[in-house]
């Protein structure tokens, strides 16, 4: 195909989907979820911010404001995303790929500090960033726009399309699992890569092969390291390391288990006083816990599931390849990295050190994922009446609709 | 060219489906999940965030202040003061280089003693500087606030307020008010004798805490009992008099080339004690620094001695209230007694056999003469009847061989010898008349006297004027009377003529300032042997005493002096204890201390 120009070339079904989709009214479910999951986060980082900043020595508001002041980044973050159109990025994924390896590259050449250790921020007009947030970023949009050419192609089966994955993998697994030491972003990476693959249409053995080399290789990467090897022990049984290793991991069980069926009322948290670590960012699910007990525990994950839910949605319905993938990539991130820090905050997996998206205090990953539930809340202006199994085969070709691609084997 | 095979189709709307029920699964896996930890398990967890979170601290009470008098007014000798220990969370301690750096940068201090205990492994909590004062800690506080220059480095690092003592007179009166160690506890001394009234009753706070320890706003499970603050003592010591009594005996001291004695000042007609002195000394803030256990002592009532001759006027007031002698008795002296095969004999220059009169036994310090007056209570020799008698005075009047009760750490009680049983029990027994073989502390023999010379009322020896508890209430202590009649009036009397006698005929070779006719002033002089430590006496070292007496129309003031093993020519006693005692008198006297007579 000597017309094809690397991904600006608008297939034909694609062009033909765009095209004939009116925009309409996005989804407001996805912004009312997204508010009242923020909200949420607030609520905590707002009454338990007295008790850090004590232990902390700064002042008492030193927590809710800077809070406060990244959700209003995230606002107009989320504004931008939600009116840019979706193609832009897709056009812009060279500047994106830069921007993300500069940012990279200068997290890891800096020095790393005490409050900043690891080489996994880069700190920015009194702000530290988060290198690995501008990683997912770049990678949900450059992989969408990759599989959606592949699937569009019908060459998902295809070797070539496996390979660039498997180096994409292996690259990022080193830069932030091994160089910054950041296991659970990598975990998160590997799922959103994963998670997209499947949907693009990757052949079931590939995605099991795959999943076998993950496994291993994380094998690997655990069982050399005792820091990783502890963590993984210590989730199998927390009681048994809770002066030592397992220290964060016992306080998080106590926590959430203290909390009771009603939860100990928003001001009578005890363990955000000093006991358990990093109360406001990866902890907080247990913090929450404490304060809101087993129906508000509940309730959070109803409101996670009700937004994945309207996720899920949009990836039925939009008929355009790149749009589902870039909301498939986000519901993965979004939802394994709600998943490890809940797991992990009831002693169901290892500790991972990531936040807990909407709710944990810290500024990247608020603003991170504002802007992706903004693509979101701008993909759900162009999505169709009803979910596309239901329209009839054979209307599929003239609509060009088919959600089911066919894949061509090379022979 | 590429060939094509049949296209597979794969059905992404079901791959979708299938990702959505994971998620579903997965949420219901965390909704039963939470059920389990915060419903059924719920009490365990409860307990164990109790176990963690509910700490029971001790509220100290603040520890009583220690006054004596000035004159007519009050000031204070012991004081209470924060001091700040500075301690450290390793695990905290990201950076301990740096952290030990600004630590010893604000303090002044060496950086790597505290870069070590940073990093020490396995344990929560290190010391890593004691009493710091007010002024250190604010300093520590600034650094740790400045958070562009160090603000992180402080995470880990915690300071905690505990009283210490301050003693505003430095070494004054150290022995007799003791220190309290770093464990709270008073040791040696007052501080020692009266720790629990001092002390106070720590408080109670049980209450839901902060990892570090500090109780959370109001909640139920939180309960606090308030200390009570410890009661205030008030001594019966005169700074002005403590203060020259503690010059005076280290003058004398140099003087007579001795390296430690003691003396005291004892109100005859109470037996409050007005000052008692011990050298040498050492400052109780810096107990901490003293290596030798034996400083803290309080030598006047916790080391019995052999006192030598001043138990002379003792002995002979036991022969005159037994009627046996009086003051005016006149009887040969051999100069020499044969007892159990042992040889009693004079030390001073005595001229020999000849008459003599109880004033010449006091005056020319007699041993013959005293062991005469024994003799004479056993009908002429030193017997049983004599043993039984003397020791009948020593023990049950004259209270020698029991603990007075002062106020005081470590009180030693003394030994007398068994009346009755031992070997050689009559040389033992007369040498026991001229104080050599009889174990007394300075504050008995001085209780003694003043029992003797104040018509026979024997005063319980007391330190504590009064205490005031925390509401201001004072519990004043009333002079306390353990024996009656210790001697008769007239005994009483005679002993205070024949001890006046003796400083009128000796006061010059005493050093001791001619007697005014306004004042009553009297003494005696002893030269004791020292035992060495396997048995026997040094034939060099002496122990030099001087017990003397102040006042104007009766006896006010009881003053001894001891001077340990003095390197100068002549008799210890005379020598070297008798001009200390000159010198208390002549500042008794001008300081207007002692009332003359009306």
């Amino acid at each position: 195909m000597a017309w094809s120009d690397r991904g600006r070339r608008q297939p034909a079904v694609l062009s033909r989907g765009m095209v004939n989709q009116r925009r309409h009214k996005p989804d407001y479910q996805i912004l009312l979820l997204s508010s009242i999951l923020l909200s949420i986060g607030l609520i905590v980082v707002y009454a338990i911010s007295p008790g850090l900043a004590s232990q902390k020595q700064v002042s008492d508001n030193y927590y809710i404001g800077k809070q406060v002041m990244a959700i209003l980044l995230g606002v107009v973050a989320f504004l931008i995303m939600a009116n840019v159109p979706v193609r832009t990025w897709q056009r812009l994924q060279r500047p994106l790929i830069i921007v993300a390896t500069a940012i990279t590259i200068m997290a890891l050449v800096l020095p790393a500090s005490i409050d900043y250790p690891a080489h996994r921020w880069i700190r920015f007009a009194g702000f530290s960033l988060q290198s690995v947030e501008f990683i997912k970023f770049t990678l949900l949009i450059c992989l969408a726009s990759f599989l959606s050419n592949k699937a569009q192609n019908g060459q998902m089966a295809d070797k070539n399309t496996m390979k660039p994955l498997l180096v994409v993998l292996g690259l990022l697994g080193a830069v932030v699992g091994l160089a910054q030491k950041d296991f659970g972003s990598a975990a998160v990476i590997v799922a959103i890569v994963a998670t997209m693959s499947f949907i693009a249409g990757l052949p079931i053995k590939r995605v099991l092969l795959t999943a076998v080399l993950i496994v291993v290789a994380s094998m690997l990467l655990i069982l050399p390291f005792s820091y990783r090897r502890d963590r993984v022990l210590n989730f199998i049984h927390p009681e048994q390391n809770c002066l030592t290793s397992g220290y964060q991991a016992c306080q998080a069980l106590i926590a959430v288990g203290s909390g009771g069926l009603f939860g100990k009322g928003l001001a009578h948290s005890v363990q955000a006083y000093g006991y358990l670590p990093e109360a406001a960012n990866d902890s907080i699910f247990a913090i929450f816990a404490e304060k809101f007990g087993f129906v508000g525990v509940t309730i959070l994950i109803v409101f996670f599931m009700a937004l994945f839910t309207r996720l899920k949605n949009i990836m039925e319905r939009t008929s355009d390849t790149f749009s589902r993938l870039i909301v498939t990539g986000i519901m993965a991130w979004i939802s394994v990295q709600v998943i490890i820090n809940i797991g992990a905050m009831m002693g169901l997996l290892p500790l991972k050190g990531i936040t807990l998206p909407f709710v944990s205090y810290g500024g990247t990953s608020v603003l991170f994922v504002m802007a992706v539930i903004g693509l979101a809340f701008n993909i759900s202006r162009y999505t169709n009446y009803t979910s596309l199994s239901e329209v009839s085969p054979s209307r599929k070709k003239e609509t060009g609709y088919a959600l089911n691609y066919s894949t061509r084997r090379p022979s | 060219m590429q060939t094509e095979k049949p296209s597979t189709v794969i059905n992404i709307l079901g791959r979708i489906r299938v990702l959505y029920a994971l998620l579903v699964f997965i949420a219901a896996i965390f909704v039963v999940r939470a059920f389990y930890l915060q419903v059924i398990k719920h009490d365990y967890y409860q307990k164990a965030a109790l176990s963690g979170q509910l700490k029971q601290y001790e509220i100290p009470a603040e520890r009583g202040i220690i006054k004596v008098h000035s004159g007519s007014g009050i000031v204070p000798i012991v004081l209470n003061e924060p001091r700040y220990t500075l301690f450290a969370d390793p695990k905290y301690i990201k950076d301990p280089k740096a952290t030990a750096l600004v630590i010893a940068d604000t303090l002044g201090t060496n950086v790597s003693e505290y870069e070590a205990k940073l990093q020490m492994v396995g344990t929560r909590y290190t010391v890593l500087a004691k009493k710091l004062t007010k002024e250190q800690k604010l300093k520590i506080d600034r650094a740790a606030k400045d958070r562009n220059k160090a603000g992180s480095l402080w995470k880990g690092i915690g300071t905690r307020e505990t009283e210490y003592r301050t003693y505003p007179q430095g070494t004054l009166a150290a022995q007799l008010l003791g220190f309290v160690n770093d464990a709270g506890e008073g040791k040696y001394g007052i501080e020692q004798f009266m720790h629990d009234e001092l002390k106070g009753k720590s408080g109670e706070l049980k209450a839901i805490t902060d990892a570090r320890g500090v109780p959370l706003a109001a909640n139920k499970d939180n309960l606090v009992k308030e200390p009570i603050a410890g009661k205030d003592v008030l001594l019966t010591i005169d700074i002005g008099m403590q203060q020259q009594l503690e010059d005076i005996l280290k003058a004398g001291l140099d003087q007579a080339k001795s390296t430690s004695g003691g003396a005291l000042i004892l109100e005859a007609n109470t037996g409050a004690i007005k000052a008692m002195a011990n050298y040498p000394t050492y400052n109780p803030a810096e107990f901490f620094k003293i290596e030798d256990a034996n400083l803290f002592t309080n030598g006047i009532v916790s080391a019995p001695l052999e006192v030598g001759s001043i138990m002379k006027p003792l002995t002979a007031a036991a022969a005159i209230d037994l009627g046996k002698i009086n003051k005016d008795t006149v009887y040969f002296d051999p100069a020499i007694f044969r007892i159990d095969n042992e040889v009693v004999k004079n030390v001073e220059e005595d001229g020999g056999p000849g008459n003599r009169s109880i004033r010449d036994i006091l005056q020319l310090s007699l041993n013959t003469g005293a062991t005469w007056m024994l003799m004479q209570m056993g009908g002429g020799e030193v017997n049983q009847q004599a043993r039984i008698a003397w020791h009948d005075y020593m023990v049950n009047h004259f209270q020698f061989g029991k603990k007075t009760g002062v106020e005081q750490g470590y009180e030693s009680a003394g030994s007398v010898p068994d009346p009755l049983n031992g070997y050689g029990l009559n040389i033992q027994y007369a040498n026991t008349a001229f104080g050599q073989g009889v174990n007394i502390s300075v504050l008995q023999t001085a209780a003694a006297y003043a029992a003797v010379l104040n018509g026979g009322t024997y005063y319980k020896p007391y330190l504590v004027d009064r205490t005031i508890d925390s509401s201001g209430r004072e519990t004043v202590k009333r002079p306390e009377i353990v024996k009656q009649a210790v001697v008769k009036p007239e005994t009483s009397k005679a002993i205070q003529e024949l001890m006046e006698y003796v400083v009128t005929r000796n006061y010059s070779g005493y050093k001791i300032t001619k007697p005014r006719p306004e004042f009553m002033i009297g003494g005696k002089t002893g030269t004791a042997q020292i035992t060495k430590s396997n048995g026997g006496y040094y034939d060099d070292r002496y122990t030099g005493t001087f017990v003397g007496f102040l006042g104007g129309d009766s006896v006010q003031y009881i003053v001894l002096i001891r001077v340990d093993n003095p390197r100068i020519g002549g008799y210890a006693g005379a020598g070297a204890a008798a001009p200390i005692f000159g010198k208390m008198s002549d500042m008794l006297i001008n300081n207007s201390y002692v009332t003359p007579k009306f």
